[in-house]
Formats: structure tokens, C-alpha cells, sequence
């Protein structure tokens, strides 16, 4: 078992360090991709003008073909993959030795773990702990979708700079909060809950309700779509010398982790508030 | 030449719409900063809690800043 793990660490580092080692180049990139159902290597001619890069940062094609107009769209699919297949590994590899005296890894484990798990208890009370594992998971696969960036490999955007991604999270997180809701409250108290002051005010509840799932989505993608073109910008303004270190750690480093936790505590806090 | 000046209206309103966007969230999160470094002062063994409420309420305030941000980013690209 032991081995296994760290032979696929050791598979998954090699990947990386090819793909990187591969796309060094200053003219053009390569890059991995599927094109009308063929596994393609491929170089990509980059652009000059600051206009034709945004707008290539824009529209990361890279489109799957599966029916009709029905496509996925790879080159953030192919992230995102990458940040699950980090995750279960570095579960796999905390759950394998468990011990009552923790290792390393287990203590980094242990210390996100009982933070969140205090967090929800004291928002939205000790008999409903068993939100801790939707919360604690949200927030490390933002966290690590947002700084994944960082990691300088052509093609290695952060997945929550595409809109999808952050409305998907959104949606779930709506959901999540009204199945609770129902649960607690029973569904005639749930429904009573829309006409509270007065009769008049539900489409403004309604429409309120809504809003919450379209904010803290938009919320996530605009800063790190921000971010990422004042990189972008500056980068190029001063030839990739030394200042884009710093804008990294800021806007991928402070605001990434500063984004995942906020929408991880708004999607507690609106949890607490439909549950009370 | 009618659509040069749609062009050009679209860039205008990107530019406004982003400059006063940004007044609202700037005086709100300097409140926040403010109100919380007064908190801190007067209780200096909450800071941790008084820091982390202080972000959320910041990233909160912040929100009505990223809507002219996407607003404007679609007025430059998507016009």
C-alpha cells in the first residue's frame, strides 16, 4: 500500500515536471488536448498583442464534442481532475497510518479539520455536526482551485476563473441549503417561511433566495478573474521580471485563500440562518 | 462608422461604470478595517475572531465592486 502511494506520487510529480519541461519555450506553448475525439500534443502560436492574449485567456477552448450542441470543455475539466486526484491522494495517503500520536501529515490534516469542525459548531450549533465534512471539503477544493494557478505550466489555469465552475458550487450549495431547511422545518413551515412580514413580499423573497446562490458564485469568479488580468497585464508591461512574483502571492496566495473561506462561511452562515 | 461608436461608448461606460463601482466597497471596507482595529484595541485576546469577521464583512462589502468589475469586463469584450 505503501509503495503503491508513492509510486503514483512519484508517477503524477513526472507528469508535471514533462508537461513543464515540454512547453519551455517563448514563442510558442505546447499543450495537451483532445480535438474532435483525438489525443492531440500540439503547439499553440501565442499572440503578441495584450488584446488577443486576454482574449485567449478568455476562451479556454479546447471543446469535447459528446451530442448536438452538448460540450465540455477540457482544458478546465482537465484542472479540475487534477485537483480531485490531488485531493484523494493526500486523503489516501493522511488515512493510511492512523496513530493516536499523529505524523506530520496527519497534524496539518487534523489541525483544518478540527478548525472547521469548531467553526460549524459554534454557527450553527453541536447537534449539527454532521455539516462538517460538505464544508471542510468545499472550502479545500476552492482553496486549491484557486492557488493551482500558481504553478507555472502553460495551460494550468485555475478553474474557478471559468464561470461554470463557481455556479456549479453556488447551485449545489442552494440546494444543500433548502433540502436542510426542508428537513428541519418540515415543508409547510419551509413554504410559510416566503410570506413572513406580508403576503405581498414573496417575490421578493423569492428573488432574494436566488440572488444568494448568483452573488457569492459571482463573488469567487470576479476576484480571481481580476486577479489573473492584472497579472496578465502587468506581466507583460514589465517582461515577466520579478514584479508577477509578488502580484502571485497576493492575488493567488492572500485572495484565493481570503475568497475560499468567505464562500465557505457564507454558504455556513446561510445554512445556519434557513435552519434556526 | 455607427458601429465605432458603439465601440467607443461601450469602453466609456466600462471605464465609469468600474470608477464608481469602486467608491462604495472602498468606504466600506476601510469602515470595516477601522471598526475592527478599534475592536482589536479594546479586546486585544479576540483578535482572532474580531480578524476573520472583519474579512467576511470586507469580502461581503466587496461584492458590489466585482458586479461593475464582470459588468465592465462584458461591456469591453462581449459589446
Amino acid at each position: 500500500m505503501k509503495k503503491k502511494s508513492k509510486k503514483a506520487l512519484l508517477i503524477i510529480l513526472a507528469i508535471i515536471i514533462i508537461e513543464g519541461i515540454l512547453s519551455i519555450g517563448l514563442d510558442h506553448e505546447l499543450q495537451f488536448g483532445f480535438d474532435e475525439g483525438k489525443f492531440v500534443i500540439r503547439n499553440i502560436e501565442s499572440e503578441k498583442s495584450i488584446q488577443d492574449q486576454i482574449n485567449h485567456e478568455f476562451q479556454q477552448y479546447h471543446m469535447i464534442k459528446l451530442f448536438g450542441k452538448f460540450t465540455i470543455n477540457w482544458s478546465v475539466l482537465r484542472v479540475i481532475l487534477f485537483v480531485d486526484l490531488f485531493l484523494i491522494l493526500f486523503a489516501a495517503l493522511v488515512r493510511r497510518k492512523m496513530h493516536l500520536i499523529p505524523g506530520k501529515l496527519q497534524i496539518v490534516a487534523e489541525m483544518l479539520y478540527s478548525f472547521f469542525y469548531s467553526l460549524v459548531i459554534e454557527t450553527v450549533g453541536e447537534e449539527k455536526k454532521y455539516f462538517t465534512p460538505y464544508i471542510f471539503t468545499i472550502f479545500v477544493f476552492i482553496w486549491i482551485c484557486n492557488i493551482i494557478g500558481m504553478i507555472p505550466i502553460p495551460g494550468n489555469l485555475e478553474p474557478t476563473r471559468n464561470l461554470n465552475v463557481p455556479l456549479g458550487l453556488g447551485i449545489m450549495a442552494l440546494v444543500v441549503v433548502h433540502y436542510s431547511a426542508i428537513k428541519e422545518k418540515g415543508i409547510g413551515l419551509y413554504l410559510k417561511e416566503y410570506a413572513e412580514p406580508l403576503a405581498f413580499m414573496l417575490p421578493i423573497n423569492v428573488v432574494g433566495e436566488l440572488a444568494k446562490g448568483i452573488s457569492i458564485s459571482f463573488r469567487l469568479f470576479g476576484n480571481i478573474l481580476g486577479g489573473a488580468i492584472i497579472i496578465l497585464v502587468v506581466s507583460n508591461l514589465t517582461r515577466f521580471i520579478l514584479i508577477p512574483v509578488g502580484l502571485n502571492l497576493f492575488f493567488g496566495l492572500f485572495i484565493g485563500t481570503v475568497q475560499a473561506f468567505v464562500f465557505t462561511m457564507l454558504v455556513l452562515s446561510y445554512t445556519a440562518v434557513a435552519i434556526k | 462608422m455607427e458601429s465605432e461608436i458603439i465601440r467607443a461608448a461601450a469602453l466609456l461606460g466600462a471605464g465609469i461604470c468600474m470608477g464608481f463601482g469602486a467608491i462604495g466597497p472602498g468606504i466600506g471596507e476601510g469602515f470595516t478595517a477601522g471598526k475592527a482595529c478599534e475592536g482589536i484595541a479594546r479586546s486585544p485576546e479576540n483578535a482572532g475572531l474580531l480578524t476573520r469577521t472583519m474579512l467576511v464583512g470586507q469580502a461581503v462589502s466587496e461584492s458590489t465592486g466585482i458586479y461593475s468589475l464582470v459588468i465592465s469586463l462584458l461591456l469591453i469584450f462581449a459589446v
